[in-house]
């Protein structure tokens, strides 16, 4: 009698401790919470462009299909992306002026809903192209991530074989707060200053 | 009246006998050094890392470790147990680049370590049952159910592996009250887990000083 009671005050005990995690990302900022990736490419000679266009609207990706946009968010990330480039030494020309780097920017939201579909299988004596029908108040899931991606293209060298302009730079800027006005600057700043090898002057 | 003094007299004989038997009940030894009993502790640990765990991964202690036991306490002087508890280092870097290959990473790191060690263990006692103060020796083994997090920014790269896991330690119990059912125990152990991946290339091992009660019952 006794050890059984013991063993439930015992269970609840541990039961409490052990769902008392913390949680890491506590107090994570939003600038502190982003990320940014860059890539390069290691055969790029970067000291062979001289001049440099950007696209003048954004590519949103979502999933499948993608539009063109332009807020006034995008507007202030070309803008802020022009301004660390002339730093760097490339010279602005308009697009038509056949510049050796080209620049495009897109923002991609990836979204997954999370249901699993599965077939029914013939110990039901359904099988053969029954699924499962979901009613409609099911409660499904989305996660979506979404991101800033800046490519820099060889306008100078294009593979006229394969039909493909290289990209010789990516950057990648992750985390929350991506479509927050007061970090533009920083966020562009920081993709640039972390590819000192772009410098050309 | 010579009738009424001999009863009185009598009375007052078996009073004085009976007084002189009453101490002979507090030499019998006490139940918990004739039977075997479980003995159950909840513990709170402060942790601190060691070796190549603090050189390379996180050198910060955690107080944020608790751990229940059951031990089956003999009559001899060894009782064994078991043990499951909770364990949580974290270490947050503030903004720095990282290189992997031709890519170049700018991210505040937050490293965690996770552990939910399950152990058996053996304690060997060098008092009585009922002294005191109790100290021990102990010897653990186990498994660790293990949670690796290495979070940049809100990205994380996680790695989750069932280790196996020991510890020696010693400590001593204190009983509240003599012959009593709740004390307090006190002990300081040394805790290594095997686990090989990222920035974790020899184990996690970790000094742990906890404190804890008890209660017995038979």
């Amino acid at each position: 009698m006794m050890l059984n009671r013991t063993f439930i005050w015992i269970a609840a005990v541990a039961t409490t401790l052990f769902s008392c995690t913390k949680d890491p990302l506590a107090g994570l900022s939003d600038p502190d919470s982003q990320v940014f990736i860059t890539n390069r490419d290691a055969q790029a000679n970067y000291k062979q462009y001289k001049t440099f266009s950007v696209v003048d609207s954004v590519q949103v990706i979502e999933d499948d299909y993608s539009t063109s946009d332009l807020t006034s968010l995008d507007q202030d990330m070309l803008i802020r992306i022009v301004t660390n480039m002339e730093k760097l030494g490339y010279k602005y020309v308009p697009a038509g002026s056949k510049p050796d780097i080209g620049i495009n920017l897109a923002r991609v939201t990836n979204t997954s809903i999370n249901v699993v579909s599965q077939p029914v299988s013939s110990y039901w004596g359904y099988g053969g192209g029954y699924g499962y029908g979901y009613p409609s108040y099911y409660q499904y899931y989305q996660t979506s991530e979404s991101f800033w991606s800046l490519s820099m293209l060889d306008l100078k060298n294009p593979d006229t074989v394969t039909k493909n302009l290289k990209v010789v730079w990516n950057a990648q800027i992750r985390g929350a707060g991506l479509g927050n006005e007061e970090y533009v600057d920083q966020m562009v700043d920081s993709v640039f200053g972390q590819s000192a090898y772009l410098k050309i002057n | 009246m010579k009738k009424i003094s001999i009863i009185a007299f009598c009375l007052a004989l078996s009073y004085v006998s009976v007084a002189q038997e009453a101490p002979k009940l507090y030499t019998l030894p006490s139940p918990f050094e004739r039977y075997s009993h479980y003995l159950a502790t909840v513990r709170i640990t402060g942790a601190v890392p060691l070796g190549s765990f603090s050189s390379s991964y996180i050198d910060k202690t955690s107080f944020e470790n608790y751990s229940i036991s059951m031990e089956w306490v003999t009559r001899s002087a060894v009782s064994v147990g078991g043990e499951v508890g909770y364990s949580y280092f974290q270490k947050r870097l503030p903004r720095n680049t990282y290189q992997n290959g031709d890519q170049t990473i700018s991210a505040v790191q937050t490293r965690t370590l996770t552990q939910y060690p399950v152990q058996v263990f053996a304690n060997y006692h060098f008092l009585g049952k009922n002294s005191t103060i109790q100290p021990y020796v102990q010897l653990s083994g186990g498994v660790s159910i293990l949670d690796y997090t290495v979070y940049y920014g809100i990205l994380s790269d996680q790695k989750q592996k069932v280790s196996p896991t020991y510890g020696v330690g010693v400590g001593s119990k204190f009983l509240f009250r003599r012959d009593g059912s709740f004390g307090a125990d006190v002990r300081v152990k040394y805790a290594g887990t095997s686990f090989k991946y990222d920035y974790l290339q020899n184990g996690a091992a970790s000094l742990n000083t906890s404190v804890g009660i008890f209660y017995r019952w038979w």
